[in-house]
């Protein structure tokens, strides 16, 4: 138990936590960016509504249509909510309207709650909670004008990464599980979900190039890796190999699948920010940025 | 995970600069995580317990990991024809128009509403008349009194044949193996009574 604490506590680089601020928000933004731009379709009566399903479990929560001023209102909020975030501008409290934001459309309108949006809220929340405005943002930035000499934070409580490193293991395992109980070991997969509206000019210039028996090895691939995610993570010799098969999956997901492509950034924006080595980390983040002098505790 | 830059100072569990969380909201936080993780997991392996212990509105953000687990046996394509109040015959409609939202997709709210509900005769009556009114304000002069509401299996080609580069037909172009399952018909009364309400004005 000891031991589990110390791991869930241990500092981590503050700049894992700012890049979950940056990319996470940017990546739910971008996915509901065709509906907020459409909020009347999506939330007023002048858009097609579900009827009221009376607890059908396809409709969680029905929420009648909205006025118009309302509905463009909670876009303009979830917009400016979520950009703040990224901006690390009054981080939290922006964290918090953005989760809730985003909560209550995805309750309110089932035919918009897709992955990214689901997650969204959780995620969001998570930040809100956490330090993530602590570095690297509009927050950071007015704290260090008005106390020049106060410590620059360099590392942050673990448990927040935790929570993202955790969440994202436990995503990947779900998901292997879920695939192996269904047609994943028995049929080909992956080729049958390339032929319909998702299928992205990437996509058939890439099956055009493959022989059929690499779309064997490619399932086989992503079946390892998913399954063996919480392996593959836990072993330090096997983390790298691991974040480079992840983004190279995710890379063929936001290629090749369309409008999966936020949720493609959404993933592997969390796998960099969770698993990059930190020296790479750290030299992406400081590279450009003259090292502070040393200062005493 | 190893150590930071020497030349930086680490100030564990302050946020933004102020003091570590109180040890109850820590906890609480912490368990609430924890707790959202474990069911996300368990619902991605098929614990449907976990269904009878989440109310609904809980169980809809947790339900995120089952993705592609099933193969395709078909591609399917959601379409609507329209009765043509002028012309006494049904035509293709291109809903499009009418779902701004990806509207070339199947992130439209018209494939979605058919993939979920297409069974529902309650969300098919809603959709029903939600296109005649839609339709009908935006083409006065082109009126339709009701709809047929259906979905084309297009065969997958075999694997490594992909054929070529998918694209949207007109219904009536697919070739004859792809089969055509209505699954709502506007009823012939309603059809009427639209079509002679649009006479009088």
């Amino acid at each position: 138990m000891n031991r589990l604490r110390a791991w869930l506590d241990a500092p981590q680089p503050v700049e894992r936590l700012a890049l979950l601020r940056v990319l996470l928000p940017l990546a739910i933004l971008g996915f509901l960016s065709s509906r907020l731009v459409h909020a009347d379709a999506w939330l007023t009566a002048s858009g097609f509504r579900l009827p009221d399903l009376g607890g059908d479990w396809r409709q969680p929560l029905y929420v009648p249509a909205l006025p118009a001023w309302l509905a463009w209102t909670i876009a303009a909020a979830i917009a400016a909510s979520g950009l703040s975030l990224a901006a690390g501008f009054a981080t939290g409290t922006a964290g918090a309207i953005f989760a809730l934001l985003v909560a209550f459309v995805t309750l309110a309108d089932r035919l918009e709650a897709f992955t990214v949006s689901k997650l969204a809220p959780v995620l969001t929340l998570a930040l809100a909670f956490a330090p993530s405005g602590a570095r690297y943002g509009v927050d950071a930035w007015r704290r260090r004008r008005r106390a020049p000499d106060a410590p620059v934070v360099t590392r942050v409580a673990g448990g927040p990464i935790r929570f993202f490193q955790i969440f994202l293991v436990a995503m990947y395992s779900a998901t292997g599980i879920a695939k192996a109980r269904g047609d994943w070991l028995k049929t080909q997969v992956l080729w049958t979900h390339l032929h319909d509206e998702y299928q992205t000019r990437v996509a058939w210039l890439v099956m055009r190039a493959l022989p059929g028996w690499s779309w064997w090895a490619l399932q086989g691939l992503v079946l390892t890796f998913e399954l063996g995610a919480p392996l593959w993570f836990a072993l330090r010799w096997t983390r790298r190999p691991a974040l480079v098969v992840g983004l190279g999956m995710h890379a063929m997901i936001g290629l090749m699948f369309g409008p999966v492509v936020w949720f493609a950034i959404l993933m592997a924006s969390i796998l960099i920010a969770c698993f990059l080595p930190e020296p790479l980390l750290l030299r992406a983040f400081r590279s450009r940025e003259r090292a502070p002098a040393p200062r005493a505790a | 995970m190893r150590g930071a830059a020497p030349n930086h100072r680490a100030s564990p569990g302050s946020r933004s600069g102020a003091p570590p969380a109180r040890p109850w909201r820590r906890r609480l936080v912490t368990g609430l995580g924890a707790l959202y993780i474990i069911a996300l997991w368990l619902d991605g392996v098929g614990a449907r317990w976990l269904d009878n212990l989440l109310p609904l509105p809980a169980r809809m953000f947790v339900q995120v990991s089952e993705l592609f687990p099933n193969a395709s046996p078909d591609s399917i394509e959601w379409r609507a024809r329209a009765w043509r109040c002028d012309l006494a015959r049904y035509e293709e409609l291109d809903v499009r128009p009418f779902f701004p939202i990806r509207s070339d997709d199947k992130e439209s709210r018209f494939d979605r509403a058919m993939f979920f509900y297409h069974r529902q005769g309650k969300v098919m009556a809603a959709l029903d008349d939600y296109l005649t009114s839609a339709n009908n304000r935006l083409h006065p002069d082109a009126r339709i009194g009701g709809v047929m509401l259906l979905s084309l299996r297009v065969p997958i080609p075999p694997l490594g044949e992909p054929g070529p580069r998918h694209e949207r037909l007109p219904i009536a172009d697919y070739a004859p193996t792809v089969s055509r399952n209505y699954w709502y018909t506007t009823g012939v009364d309603a059809r009427q009574r639209r079509c002679e309400e649009g006479a009088g004005q």
